[in-house]
């Protein structure tokens, strides 16, 4: 009986035998997979045996997996209807397992998920062939498409099946196209369990493999060698980025305080870090090709070292490399074995270069952050945004966890009486917050100014001071009046503009934060632009060797900016917390400040850019400063504090910090350092840039010495065409210009699309939800009928085959001449059924599909017979 | 020893490392985990065995997090729908929640974890759900019953484009890419 079971299939294969015989190679890959996925967990030996099973039947299998689309069509429902009998248990197992075969091979993908699906939905009942099955596929592909209330027939499902069946088969195809790297990335970003994205893989590159199999052989060894180059450079930058991943400090710590605190508050220990990685950069650079070259020729030191130093910079370090008078002018040459060494030019190239590389990282931060978080603009910043994806998963500590979910309760309770309570303010109380706002501004504005006004006047007494010292250790305490008096400005005025707060009331919390930053920018950065002058004015024109008179107020401003910023951790988060929770016990636990300490952050770094030219070791200073600070800030932030109470917008505000970092910190270093290298003269006495002019002749000079070696010839050239001539600028600024514009009208463009397609698929929503309401409406008027006429007639139609099968065991003619008639009947009964139902043009298959079978079943049947 | 059994295999390593988002430092540091909360005589066939749902969200990274039925349920593939974990389901579950996964694939499971009922869209059942998971259901800071209608109201408004009454799997994701936190906070690390 299974035997000519077989026949029939094989007759009905052989009319496409002769159309696709060339393709039949093809389809390999789709064997060796289909039957793969039918046991995902199945033993070796169950997968030889199925294997050994397909070499019997290599026709079958090879003629039915490479019909062309159409046929394919018109087979899917074939076996659809074909599928249920395994479970009647009326066939011989042989029967089955081949039928199975073809099955699987016939259509090249997934066609084991299929079948979970179909046993599922057809024998209600408890089908006892349970498949080793992992969560279907189509079950994930339901989100892809999905209806938006619950019509989730067996129907409907079917026709999901098909549709998704499909669409694997479409995806497979589109992986075969790609190259390979493309094609792993997709395979990656696939949303699927990885056995079925393993399995997708193995199919697309056995089809690839056949597809190129006969080109490849042709080219031969060549391309064998490309491979293994592409494969040996693939691993070389695996090995790259885990060596990457493995120099990553604090990779550890951070995630215990992402665990504890949240991502807003790693935000700011992330910055740190970046920072950090600045710095480390700059110190190896400046190090090796400043430092090390002048260890060569080093001179003496004679000044006696008391510990002062530490903290004042001056006294012994006055002679180290820490300082710019330290270098030497001259060019180093150790002995003749060696090329001379130009400290001249190392000096400005290095420091140049650093910047360079400082700038466009900045820039490239502050484009990427830039695109990811702004250019979309944020249209709406209601409560759905923050909702549906403000869970932070990466807290896992259980009071963290708590403590969030306050957070949020509280957060959202607000936020709905706010919209609730959203008065309108009247004309009187608006200009009442207008006169609020500008005073404050002003107040704030004028507490500014006095800061700068206070700092310009210390230093230009103190120079008065140090005049008059009488020993070198007097006016070395002298020194340390300035950096305090400043540092302390630092530390208590954020405090001051943050009380004003309470004066102030801020419509929304972005609008307040914004501007507590713009203050405290206001602040920090005019106290560094009036040292500048101070520097430039007072210093520059009237001390002996200025430059590392500079170095040495950096160089003490950093220390004490690192000073006070523990003192402000001490006083601030741990004091706080003793009075918050000891004293006063309303106060509770204090809040981490991030805005405060990033911008105490950015200040910092500002200074160092700034110190870079006059003291070239000071990055290292930075270094040991902000490694100390990471760890302070992490035990006073596990012992003190709490996260931020209010929802932080983690990623647009640190933008603004890079931007922060970029705009005025950054653009302003590159200022004052340009002014030191254009139109300062350097120290006579000091320097490597001594007896110049400015220090930029350096370079002018080189440039005249080397204009006649014709293997230099091109850097004249750079020089000469690019960087002396404005017009070269002025066309740079001109395409910078163009393209700014072009991508602005771009933008303007994308909006009114936007627009237009959003008001496209409100219509589309309206559109569907009218076609729901009708079939609703033909639902309840035809009633369970209609929607699951097609079930019931599965269900009759497995009866008749029991039927038949019955009929047959005790009268095998007739019996198999009736349930074949049966069968056909029920085909056409429901051919005629599915007529009515137009949304599911699908089912019309599974009408032919019982039609075929019906005519199978009487074809075996009667040879049967 | 018998501590974590038989090393994973160069091959498979390579595999998994193809197929989803975690280098191999994450992928043997999973194995390991994985490995730990096994008995000591499954330990051998470690490929094969399924963790219980209970042992998995033992796990610290799993303990608190609100989601963790959500997320075991998810990722798991048994076929007794009992939500326990094979070590490539848990691969899936960290490679989806790595650094390195895609917004499309992380909103991509953002959606079926938070898509309580598994019919395919958020509705308004979905999003109390949800809503009561971020806020705990404990008494102070759960919300009111006219509160959790008012939000729902406004969340559907904000997000459902179509005015379907409920948020499908795009509207999702557009609301997912206007906000740049969600990759950052939608991350779970061994």
């Amino acid at each position: 009986m299974s035997y000519h079971y077989n026949e029939g299939f094989e007759t009905d294969d052989d009319e496409y035998h002769h159309l696709d015989t060339l393709e039949i190679d093809r389809s390999r890959p789709s064997q060796k997979f289909s039957v793969l996925s039918e046991n995902p967990y199945g033993s070796d030996e169950n997968y030889s045996n199925v294997r050994q099973r397909r070499m019997d039947y290599p026709e079958v299998i090879s003629m039915a997996s490479v019909q062309p689309a159409s046929a394919r069509i018109q087979h899917a429902p074939e076996h659809t209807a074909l599928y249920r009998e395994p479970y009647n248990g009326g066939f011989s197992n042989l029967g089955f397992e081949n039928e199975n075969e073809r099955d699987f091979v016939d259509k090249p993908s997934f066609i084991s998920h299929s079948q979970d699906r179909y046993s599922d939905s057809f024998s209600a009942g408890g089908d006892g062939n349970s498949k080793g099955s992992i969560r279907s596929l189509s079950q994930k592909q339901m989100y892809h498409s999905t209806l938006p209330f619950n019509l989730i027939s067996t129907e409907h499902d079917i026709v999901m099946e098909r549709v998704n069946k499909e669409e694997k088969y479409a995806l497979i195809k589109k992986l075969t196209a790609m190259s390979n790297r493309e094609r792993n990335k997709a395979i990656k970003k696939l949303p699927l369990v990885l056995r079925e994205k393993q399995e997708i893989r193995n199919t697309v590159q056995l089809m690839v493999k056949k597809e190129s199999k006969t080109w490849a052989t042709q080219t031969g060894c060549c391309a064998d060698c490309l491979k293994n180059t592409t494969v040996s450079f693939r691993r070389f930058k695996e090995t790259l980025s885990e060596i990457k991943q493995a120099l990553q400090l604090w990779q550890k710590t951070l995630k215990v305080i992402g665990g504890k605190f949240g991502t807003s508050i790693l935000s700011y220990f992330i910055f740190l870090r970046w920072l950090l990685a600045f710095n480390i950069f700059s110190f190896i650079i400046n190090f090796s090709f400043i430092t090390i070259p002048q260890f060569v020729d080093l001179r003496p030191n004679n000044l006696s070292f008391t510990g002062l130093e530490l903290l004042t910079g001056s006294g012994y370090f006055q002679e180290t490399v820490l300082y710019y008078g330290f270098y030497t002018n001259s060019t180093i040459r150790k002995d003749d074995n060696f090329a001379p060494y130009n400290m001249q030019l190392a000096y400005i190239f290095i420091i140049g270069l650093y910047l360079v590389i400082c700038f466009l990282i900045l820039l490239y931060s502050i484009a990427k952050s830039f695109r990811d978080n702004f250019i979309n603009p944020v249209m709406y910043s209601g409560s759905a945004t923050k909702l549906l994806c403000s869970w932070d998963f990466n807290i896992t500590h259980e009071k963290a966890v708590k403590l969030a979910q306050q957070h949020m309760s509280t957060h959202i309770k607000e936020d709905l009486s706010e919209k609730q309570e959203k008065l309108v303010l009247t004309s009187c109380q608006q200009t009442v917050h207008f006169l609020i706002h500008l005073t404050v501004w002003i107040v704030t504005t004028g507490m500014a100014v006095g800061c700068c006004a206070a700092v310009y006047y210390l230093s230009e007494s103190r120079k008065e001071l140090l005049v008059n010292a009488t020993s070198d250790i007097e006016s070395q305490r002298e020194s340390l009046l300035q950096p305090a008096v400043i540092s302390l400005i630092n530390l208590i005025m954020p405090f001051v503009f943050s009380l004003f707060e309470l004066i102030e009331k801020f419509n929304s919390p972005k609008h307040q934060i914004y501007t507590i930053i713009f203050r405290n920018v206001i602040l920090k950065l005019s106290i560094i632009g009036v040292l500048c002058q101070y520097w430039f004015q007072t210093i520059a024109s009237g001390t002996k060797c200025w430059e590392s008179f500079i170095g040495q107020d950096i160089y003490r401003l950093v220390v004490f900016d690192f000073i006070f910023c523990l003192l402000g951790s001490f006083v601030g988060e741990f004091l706080r917390r003793i009075i918050g929770t000891r004293c006063c016990k309303t106060l509770g636990k204090p809040e981490f400040d991030i805005a405060r300490n990033v911008l105490d952050l950015i200040y910092a770094q500002t200074l160092a850019w700034i110190g870079i030219y006059f003291s070239p070791l000071l990055p290292l200073i930075q270094i040991i400063k902000l490694f100390i600070l990471f760890y302070v800030k992490k035990e006073s932030l596990r012992m003190n504090c709490l996260p931020p109470r209010k929802a932080w917008r983690a990623s647009q505000m640190t933008t603004v910090f890079i931007f922060l970092l970029f705009f005025p910190s950054f653009i302003g270093v590159l200022v004052v350092i340009g002014v030191t290298v254009w139109r300062r003269t350097p120290s006579e006495e000091c320097g490597p840039f001594q007896g110049l002019n400015v220090p930029f002749d350096a370079i002018s000079n080189w440039i005249a010495t080397i204009t006649g070696e014709a293997n230099l010839s091109w850097v004249v050239w750079i020089y000469d065409n690019l960087i002396k001539s404005e017009l070269f600028f002025f066309l740079l600024t001109l395409l910078a210009l163009i393209i700014t514009y072009l991508y602005w009208q771009i933008i303007q463009g994308r909006k009114i699309m936007i627009k237009l397609l959003q008001e496209q698929i409100v219509n589309g929503g309206k559109d569907k939800m009218f076609l729901l309401q009708k079939l609703r409406k033909l639902q309840e008027m035809d009633g369970f009928n209609m929607s699951h006429s097609s079930v019931k007639q599965y269900k009759a139609s497995d009866k008749m085959q029991e039927n038949a099968q019955y009929s047959r065991d005790t009268d095998h003619h007739q019996g198999a001449q009736s349930g074949a008639l049966a069968l056909a009947m029920q085909a056409r009964q429901q051919a005629s059924a599915e007529e009515h139902e137009q949304h599911l043009e699908m089912n019309s298959h599974s009408a032919l599909a019982l039609a075929l079978k019906a005519r199978h079943q009487a074809e075996v049947e009667l040879d049967d017979y | 020893m018998g501590g974590t059994g038989s090393q994973l295999s160069k091959e498979l390593l390579s595999e998994y490392q193809e197929l989803t988002f975690l280098t191999k430092q994450e992928i043997l540091l999973a194995y390991k985990k994985f490995a730990e909360l096994l008995l000591k005589e499954e330990r051998s066939r470690i490929l094969s065995v399924r963790i219980p749902k209970a042992k998995i969200l033992t796990l610290p990274e799993l303990k608190a997090n609100p989601f963790q039925h959500r997320i075991c349920h998810v990722f798991s593939t048994s076929e007794y729908q009992d939500d326990s974990m094979s070590f490539e389901d848990f691969l899936d579950m960290l490679s989806v929640f790595s650094d390195s996964a895609t917004p499309e694939i992380k909103s991509h499971y953002a959606f079926r974890i938070f898509d309580f009922d598994d019919d395919g869209a958020l509705d308004s059942h979905d999003l109390e759900k949800l809503v009561n998971c971020l806020t705990g259901e404990a008494e102070g800071t759960k919300l009111s019953e006219s509160e959790m209608d008012q939000l729902i109201q406004n969340i559907l408004e904000e997000s459902d484009i179509d005015k379907d009454g409920t948020i499908n799997l795009s509207e999702f994701q557009h609301v997912i890419s206007r906000s740049p936190d969600f990759v950052s906070s939608f991350k779970i690390v061994l």
